[in-house]
């Protein structure tokens, strides 16, 4: 009997104790500190950290980082109910959940950017896709240089070529609005027809994905974010980029506030401004796109053939180049 | 015999509205973006169906995931008859029990790059051997993975039932004059055949219903979780016709609710067990040994890598030798409180899913309540067991977006406890129908109530699977991000979302090493639970002897 009462004892205290973290949980929960959820890279997240705290934000704030699919999940799903004060994601999706549920709130600051913008986002980065070679893997396997993306639909490179799939990754879109933009729709999808049948079985979910196979040694090319190369084989990984005669496209990420009615915090909006204000300067060295009035790059991390899409990039744009890829599956 | 069972009824109460608001309600929101869009309607259904490649990818859910579950129930019965039925050492047994649920002490985001960082072109086995020995990316890939995930699973289910079986049938069987297959059949394998059905429809699931391994060596071989993904959480999502997909992949459930009720007649009860003294046979041992060793080394193998990419500069290119990684992982303040969650979560998911699956298991396996009440839980077992986490997480963020439930620790503790709810209740279902069915009614008979009888004597004969299962949920949220990546919040961020974070900017380094922290725990957890396991059941070995020579005692006084 002894033995029981010990045993239920025991059992008692675990649970009182464990129950402690739960409940400083729920304190802390009720505090002012600002929620911020971002699909940006840690170099970005960086940036803005610093820019916050070096302006008298530190400690007020937590970042949360997802991936863009998760986050896009969380938007769509969540609305208004959002747990995030402040959220910083690739600019289409925010205009998507906007209309859908009508849940950022118009910028109290001025956003001075080069092209115009929604008016309840401004842009942080300006992100270009890129060819990446494993030079290694290149030279063992005794294959050209591409050039273009183009010379990726070239049957010598079966089997070496990784690529994202637009279905679950905006990466992707880059790839193919720098073909439909060169080639006409026509003729991109034959192009990526031909990339797919070479890419094989690396049509990859995550845009990271190219990356991730060329540094494991799995693939010589990829399809990815120049700015990851960049970084790469600056680390002194047997990694380099090409970038490609059709054009370095870019996609921007923006920040916006989210509408949370009486309980929306005035410091949101302050944030929000502080980001767009003090971080750019250091964003720029990793995306080195200007993307606002007065904004110059440094040379040394420019890509060769900067490009915009002729038409804007919305919604349906997407769709309409995920149907493209869908057929050039076959 | 008339009861009220108002005990066994309440336990009902309880857990059918943990279930109604956690399993049901989330499965019924799903059911509504189904068929819903301003209106009743079968559009969605109808397009998902029509969809390009949508049945191949069915069938390849199928194939694969039969095939992953055969194989790792095979594999899982092999490691366990080892252990049951051979003459090897005892540190042997314990080693090979050790390897066979070595892979549910990591997260599955970590299985895919550890095959990759093993098989690939570049991969440490590769390497080691020379030449690759399979296409990564499809089918076999897919399998591999499969297959360890799976087999921890299905060993502890085995193991489990094994324990309880009456060795001396083997000895009766002998002196019946069968002859060796007639034994193996009567003796071992025709008691073992329900849990080995429900081994292999667990797996089945768990395959089915995963999409960590496909996301990283699926490759072209579209499986159904992968469509799932990108319709929930593509490019851009649509919730509707990912709901109708997420319903259809509750549809092979059904199915395996009826199979289970077939099976439960397999299911044989010992009124004692015994421990038979084993023939020594050298030859027997030697093979199994032998088997088990290659199976163990297998299952190793794969792992190596997860110890050896963290502790160099940069896998495959850059070899040398480095802490680096390590000390970049642990100089991060934020660790502790992260590490703090999480034991926080995979202690009272522990607790509490213990005791409901306890619970759940005493109706249906030691009560005589109606065939309605055992149907219901049943029921509730096999669809916990097909819903995918990623599905559960998305409904969760309809359903509790708003609420004061939304991205609390009691939230993601309350759905671990209906994510893994299965096996636990499985597991000990098994242990309590292997008991004696009779005790109840003789406790009941010398006057002791429900209650007594369940706590003096079911309790501690159930003691060690009581504590194996409470190890089970605690090791499951210790790896499990599939539907906590939607429910955490900032403030309730687990390790394993922050290994999700760490991938997302491609730190594989870090992923191992927070994947090894996690090892590491569930080690130490797991070391805890079997030394108070062995203690408990060293106690209860220590008083019989005690009674007997009391006995003993007496009768010489007499």
């Amino acid at each position: 009997m002894k033995r029981k009462r010990h045993l239920a004892l025991g059992l008692s205290l675990a649970f009182a104790l464990t129950l402690l973290p739960g409940c400083s949980q729920g304190n802390a929960a009720g505090s002012d500190q600002i929620i911020i959820y971002s699909n940006a890279d840690e170099e970005a997240v960086a940036a803005m950290e610093n820019a916050l705290d070096s302006n008298g934000y530190e400690g007020q704030y937590i970042f949360q980082t997802y991936g863009t699919s998760e986050l896009g999940g969380k938007l769509m799903a969540e609305g208004t109910d959002l747990e995030a004060d402040l959220v910083t994601m690739s600019t289409f999706y925010l205009q998507s959940a906007q209309t859908e549920n009508n849940m950022f709130l118009p910028l109290e600051f001025e956003v001075n950017t080069l092209e115009e913008v929604p008016d309840y986002t401004a842009p942080i980065t300006s992100q270009e896709g890129a060819i990446i070679v494993n030079t290694q893997l290149l030279e063992e396997e005794g294959l050209p240089m591409p050039t273009s993306l183009k010379d990726l639909a070239d049957p010598v490179y079966e089997g070496q070529v990784a690529v994202t799939d637009i279905q679950s990754s905006s990466t992707a879109w880059l790839l193919i609005q720098a073909l439909v933009d060169a080639y006409g729709e026509e003729e991109a999808e034959q192009v990526l027809a031909a990339i797919y049948e070479n890419a094989g079985a690396h049509i990859e979910t995550s845009g990271s994905g190219p990356l991730k196979l060329c540094r494991a040694g799995e693939v010589a090319i990829g399809f990815g974010l120049r700015h990851q190369a960049v970084a790469d084989k600056a680390e002194g990984l047997p990694i380099d980029y090409v970038d490609p005669q059709e054009g370095n496209f870019s996609l921007t990420e923006s920040v916006a506030v989210v509408d949370k009615g009486e309980e929306t915090k005035d410091l949101a909006m302050e944030m929000a401004q502080c980001i767009i204000d003090n971080a750019r300067e250091e964003l720029i060295q990793t995306y080195p796109n200007p993307l606002y009035e007065g904004e110059t790059a440094d040379p040394q991390n420019q890509s060769a053939y900067p490009k915009t899409f002729a038409e804007p990039l919305t919604f349906e744009l997407f769709q309409q180049h995920q149907a493209l890829s869908e057929r050039a599956k076959g | 015999m008339r009861r009220k069972n108002w005990e066994l009824k309440l336990i009902f109460a309880a857990i059918i509205a943990l279930f109604a608001v956690f399993l049901a309600g989330p499965i019924l929101v799903l059911f509504g973006k189904s068929v819903w869009d301003g209106g009743l309607t079968g559009e969605f259904y109808l397009s998902v169906t029509r969809q390009k490649g949508f049945l191949t990818a069915l069938g390849h859910s199928f194939a694969v995931a039969a095939a992953a579950a055969v194989i790792a129930v095979a594999i899982a019965f092999l490691m366990a008859y080892a252990v049951h039925y051979t003459g090897l050492p005892r540190w042997v047994k314990r080693l090979i029990t050790a390897i066979a649920t070595l892979p549910m002490f990591l997260p599955t985001i970590t299985y895919g790059f550890a095959i990759i960082y093993s098989f690939g072109k570049q991969g440490l086995l590769t390497r080691l051997l020379g030449r690759q020995f399979f296409d990564i990316y499809g089918f076999g890939g897919l399998l591999v993975g499969y297959v360890i995930y799976t087999i921890p699973v299905a060993f502890l289910l085995i193991h489990n039932t094994m324990g309880f079986v009456d060795k001396k049938m083997l000895v009766v069987s002998k002196v019946m004059g069968d002859g060796h297959l007639g034994t193996f059949w009567i003796a071992v394998l025709r008691p073992l055949l329900g849990t080995l059905a429900g081994a292999f429809i667990q797996a089945f699931f768990l395959c089915f219903t995963d999409f960590g391994i496909p996301a990283s060596v699926g490759g072209g071989y579209e499986v159904i979780a992968t469509l799932l993904y990108n319709q929930m959480l593509g490019g851009i999502p649509d919730f509707n016709r990912g709901a109708v997909i997420a319903m259809i992949m509750l549809i092979p459930s059904i199915g395996s609710i009826c199979l289970l009720q077939l099976l439960e007649r397999f299911n044989i009860r010992y009124n004692r067990i015994s421990q038979a003294e084993l023939r020594k046979n050298p030859l027997r041992d030697g093979c199994w040994g032998a088997a088990s060793a290659v199976t163990s080394l297998g299952i190793l193998s794969i792992f190596a890598v997860i110890f050896v990419v963290p502790l160099v500069e940069e896998w495959p290119y850059q070899t040398g030798f480095s802490l680096e990684h390590f000390q970049a992982v642990f100089a991060d303040r934020e660790l502790i409180t992260v590490y703090g969650h999480s034991l926080a979560m995979a202690l009272l998911t522990a607790l509490l899913g213990t005791l409901a699956a306890y619970g759940a298991a005493l109706i249906t396996a030691r009560s005589t309540l109606g065939k309605g009440y055992k149907r219901t839980i049943e029921s509730i077992a096999l669809v916990t067991n097909a819903i995918p986490g990623m599905v559960l997480g998305v409904a969760y963020l309809f359903l509790f977006s708003g609420t004061s439930l939304q991205n609390t620790l009691l939230l993601m503790i309350l759905c671990n406890i209906v994510h893994y709810f299965s096996t636990p209740y499985l597991m000990m279902k098994n242990a309590l129908s292997k008991m004696n069915a009779g005790w109840e009614t003789t406790a009941m008979l010398m006057g002791d109530s429900w209650i007594k009888t369940i706590l003096r004597v079911v309790t501690p004969n159930a003691l060690s699977s009581l504590i194996e299962v409470f190890s089970y949920y605690f090791i499951n949220s210790m790896v499990t991000i599939s539907a906590l990546i939607f429910i955490a919040g900032a403030r309730t961020m687990v390790l394993t979302t922050m290994i999700k974070q760490l991938q997302y900017v491609n730190r594989f380094n870090e992923v191992f090493v927070l994947s090894l922290l996690i090892l590491a725990t569930n080690l130490l957890a797991k070391a805890v639970f079997s030394w108070l396991a062995n203690r408990q059941a060293a106690r209860i070995r220590d008083n019989r002897p005690e009674k007997e020579k009391a006995k003993k005692r007496k009768e010489l006084q007499v």
